[in-house]
């Protein structure tokens, strides 16, 4: 894909955009001050024409004083023409940048989709015809190397669709896909897949969660992916043995989420960042650092809000509020 | 093994090296692969009836991945063969119209090989 042969004009973008106005409000502006500025002549003419006054009065001083006042008023309608045509042109030109840098997120962002998850499944696929011995018998030591390789392209992917991800909420490029559902139902099905990773470090889930319907509108998938980082941020963070406390409740016009683990807390310091681009905790490396940011700008879009309370040595606890659906 | 050996899989993706490596992690397993790199060769190799399987890339060069789906789909003789899509395009609405079109599996790139063998011994199999 070439990106810049794709990458819109600017110049392009103020014609698309006067053309929209399905008029030129310049030829308007044209007519308009010239049917202005011929005001005074049409006075004039009037004066003249109902004998109000004579023509032999234009040669005196008051002729002189006539004159001056259409010129004077000549220049002010150019001036005032002068002055509006200038502030159309910032604005057509200020609306035509921002419609061309949306463009151009958006072209950059299917250009990093394809440019960089292409490479990465090639050098994928390779790594693993590497690791099945296709190309050759693989010893032990080598197979190690493999599974790093596999691991750091597992890391970059994720990286890569985590920055496309919040690109693309911060470019104002994703629509949510609202509908009701039961935010219990996709707590549940979340958890399920949690397990097996709980299991591995012998984390206790301690469920708090009502037997009722717990219905919010709201974008599936996003909300999905929400839940998805606060539990693997737990996951990550609460050590072996440690205690997963997941509360769902309604809280007056809200429903009302918690994440707490058990895990080292973080400091005042770093919780006044913990939402902010590439924030890991200094503590796990593997996370992107953008798990958090992503939440809380989906969290955002469906105007509800999220937030972490913490003690270091005592755990952290995340809370989502979802707006509750209406209808409920 | 056996109900797959010989099996012929059209690979249309325009990066010349996943689609070496996707031939080099085929052929072991009994596929018969061949490539195109565009649209119109990908169609044009489509009907020549060569192929039990489609591996489809959505972003090609040429007309793009759905203008090679459109026109298999819509042949009668191209109709019936199984589409597998990989792609790296990230919208929901590429995966629900390529499903709407009858694709058999749709995968984001990068791709687990595994994953993608699965799918292509399974779509073969039924």
């Amino acid at each position: 894909m070439d990106f810049k042969k794709n990458t819109v004009d600017v110049k392009d973008e103020s014609k698309l955009l006067l053309h929209e106005l399905n008029e030129n409000p310049y030829k308007k502006f044209n007519v308009a001050f010239t049917l202005m500025s011929i005001i005074p002549f049409l006075v004039f003419f009037y004066l003249l024409v109902s004998k109000l006054f004579s023509i032999d009065i234009l040669a005196g001083d008051i002729g002189l004083i006539m004159l001056v006042t259409l010129v004077i008023s000549l220049l002010g309608y150019y001036i005032g023409y002068r002055v509006i045509k200038k502030v159309f042109d910032k604005i057509i030109d200020y609306a035509a940048h921002a419609k061309y840098r949306d463009k151009l997120k958006s072209e950059f962002v299917a250009f990093a989709s394809h440019e960089l998850k292409t490479p990465l499944s090639v050098m994928k696929i390779n790594l693993t015809n590497l690791g099945l011995g296709i190309l050759g018998e693989v010893n032990a030591a080598q197979r190690n190397i493999i599974g790093t390789c596999q691991d750091m392209i597992g890391r970059m992917d994720k990286l890569i669709s985590d920055m496309l991800d919040l690109y693309k909420i911060e470019a104002g490029m994703v629509k949510l896909n609202v509908e009701r559902c039961d935010l219990k139902r996709i707590l549940e099905r979340q958890v399920r897949e949690f397990v097996p990773l709980f299991m591995k470090k012998n984390i206790n889930l301690d469920e708090d969660i009502a037997k009722d319907e717990f219905m919010v509108s709201a974008d599936r998938d996003k909300i999905e992916e929400v839940i998805n980082n606060l539990l693997s941020n737990a996951a990550k963070f609460t050590p072996d043995n440690g205690i997963v406390k997941l509360r769902l409740f309604p809280n007056d016009e809200f429903l009302r989420f918690e994440v707490r683990d058990s895990g080292p807390g973080i400091s005042k310091d770093r919780l006044l960042k913990i939402f902010d681009k590439f924030e890991t905790s200094g503590i796990k490396r593997e996370s992107t650092g953008l798990g958090l940011a992503i939440s809380r700008d989906i969290v955002e879009l469906h105007k509800g809000k999220i937030w972490a309370e913490s003690e270091e040595g005592n755990g952290t606890t995340f809370t989502v509020l979802l707006r509750k659906d209406l209808n409920s | 093994m056996s109900d797959v050996q010989s099996k012929r899989v059209l690979i249309i993706e325009d990066s010349k090296e996943l689609v070496m490596s996707l031939i080099t992690f085929l052929r072991p397993h009994g596929f018969v692969c061949t490539a195109a790199y565009d649209a119109v060769f990908g169609v044009s190799m489509a009907h020549k009836g060569e192929a039990d399987l489609i591996i489809l890339d959505l972003g090609l060069p040429a007309g793009g991945g759905f203008f090679v789906l459109e026109n298999i789909k819509n042949s009668p003789a191209t109709c019936t063969v199984p589409v597998i899509v990989l792609t790296a395009k990230p919208e929901k609405s590429f995966e629900d119209r390529a499903i709407k079109m009858g694709v058999a599996a749709y995968l984001h790139k990068p791709f687990e090989p595994e994953v993608l063998l699965e799918h292509i011994k399974k779509v073969l199999a039924t």
